[in-house]
């Protein structure tokens, strides 16, 4: 998901990438999508939107269509039904966009690794930029993935 | 007040243009902040919507299949253009209008409902359900509310004997408040232009919950961008409209600010208060009751004026 300029660096070509990694790490709008989970990240995740730690102060919105979604938050192992429906989404969301793995199913299969009905982790279907780990994990680890991953966006 | 400047600066930059769009921006931020704390939440930060409109900006535009690419791209750029002349005609930042004639309130009105028809319009463009289900309700929602707001805005021109907004404007400086002459006009008026904008309760139309986003479920990057600084900016417009028709004109900056704040604040907390109509119980609603008390208000200021003078 690099999307480094190819355009020789003029003085403005820089001030307009720094506009635009400014504006990409502020205004985070994710999708959320269950690929198998038991439930468990899922509910986590709601927790996280809730009043109570309100997302909304880092400029995180849920959105429900993959078209206005910057961030793909997948939960669970990836079961064989929902292999094509995960990757659909992720084809349906414009560029640039990222995928955070939430729950330790996501990352390796978890209690599901092994299973007849399973492809395996999150990051065997997509690329995936960020892992948070925990079964589930807690919002508080949640909203450290997501930061974490929009620091790393930031321009070295 | 008047603005001496030449036409180009008050379409590009004052009124009209940037100054249109950045204070269409702080208003968004202020209407979320204010529903924010009335969610006990901390709410956005005060750069957020000029965030959100630069990531869209720089976002891929998709152009799904089965839409007309002509459309797709043109209707965005028609909403916020229609949306950004309606502006010359209100005194916007409490500075007469930059133009006026006998009949601009009515232009206003249909400028302003030219947004929510591309809106409906972009999203019957695509083949996508969600996106036609969400076409059909904003249709749906424009031909019940509208009646109603317009029967509201009635009340002040048939007051002031104009149709011109400056000369409704000028008239509510120098007469009482209309709110107090014309209660349930001011009533209809606002929740009017909270159905204009949907918001809640007025929100059916996008409603996250059952049809993703509405009629913009398939707008991404730029058409998505425009839209939504197309609503910011009816937001402002419509704010100026109703304090300069209802709270006693604006006559000043200063006027124009505390007014629509206040304003702003009644819609923010209306927005927090109620929860989400469905399609026919708003259409019900407007009809049943929204019409009826705009027509009563009207009846009310004509028998007013055929008494008045008997007195
Ligand atoms: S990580 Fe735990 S809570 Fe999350 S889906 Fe797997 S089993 Fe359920």
């Amino acid at each position: 998901m690099d999307m480094a300029v190819k355009t020789p660096s003029s003085p403005m070509q820089k001030v307009m990438d720094g506009l635009r990694a400014w504006a990409r790490i502020n205004s985070p709008w994710v999708i959320h999508y269950n690929s198998g989970s038991c439930n468990g990240c899922d509910i986590e995740i709601l927790a996280t939107l809730t009043p109570r730690y309100d997302l909304e102060r880092f400029g995180v919105k849920l959105q429900g269509s993959p078209r206005h979604a910057d961030v793909l938050i997948a939960t669970g192992p990836v079961t064989r039904q929902s292999r094509e429906r995960l990757l659909r989404i992720y084809e349906q969301m414009p560029d640039p966009k990222f995928v955070v793995a939430v729950g330790s199913c996501g990352l390796s299969g978890g209690v599901f690794h092994g299973c007849y009905n399973i492809v395996g982790s999150i990051d065997e279907v997509l690329p995936v930029s960020a892992y948070i780990p925990g079964c589930p994990p807690r919002p508080e680890a949640i909203i450290q993935g997501v930061v974490a991953l929009l620091q790393s966006l930031k321009p070295q | 007040m008047n603005l001496p400047l030449p036409s180009i600066i008050l379409l590009l930059f004052f009124p009209g243009g940037l100054f249109l769009i950045a204070s269409g921006l702080v208003y968004q931020w202020a209407d979320r902040k204010l529903v924010a704390r009335f969610q006990n939440r901390i709410g956005p930060r005060w750069f957020q919507p000029l965030a959100d409109v630069f990531k869209l900006l720089a976002k891929e535009e998709i152009v799904p299949t089965g839409a007309i690419k002509g459309l797709f791209h043109g209707l965005p750029i028609v909403a916020l253009a229609s949306a950004l002349t309606a502006a010359l005609y209100v005194p916007l930042a409490g500075f007469n209008a930059s133009y006026s004639f006998q009949g601009d309130l009515i232009v206003v009105f249909y400028l302003l409902s030219v947004l929510t028809i591309c809106i409906g319009l972009a999203g019957a463009n695509n083949i996508s359900r969600f996106s036609i289900i969400g076409a059909t309700r904003t249709l749906t929602q424009i031909f019940s509310y509208e009646a109603p707001f317009l029967l509201a805005l009635l009340g002040p021109a048939i007051a002031a004997g104009s149709w011109s907004i400056s000369k409704i404007n000028i008239y509510a400086q120098e007469n009482v408040w209309l709110i107090l002459a014309q209660p349930i006009g001011f009533v209809v008026a606002l929740i009017g232009l909270m159905g204009k904008l949907e918001l809640p309760p007025f929100d059916a139309p996008e409603a996250e919950t059952e049809i993703v986003a509405g009629a913009l479920t398939e707008y991404s990057g730029r058409g998505l961008a425009l839209f939504r600084i197309g609503k910011d900016v009816e937001l402002v417009i419509g704010l100026t409209l109703i304090s300069a028709l209802y709270l006693g004109g604006l006559a000043n900056p200063l006027d124009f600010l505390w007014k629509t704040v206040v304003l702003l604040l009644v819609t923010a907390g209306l927005q927090a208060l109620f929860a989400r109509l469905r399609i026919d119980q708003t259409v019900g609603m407007w009809w049943r009751v929204g019409a009826l008390l705009g027509l009563l208000q009207l009846l009310a200021i004509i028998l007013g004026r055929l008494i008045g003078p008997l007195f």
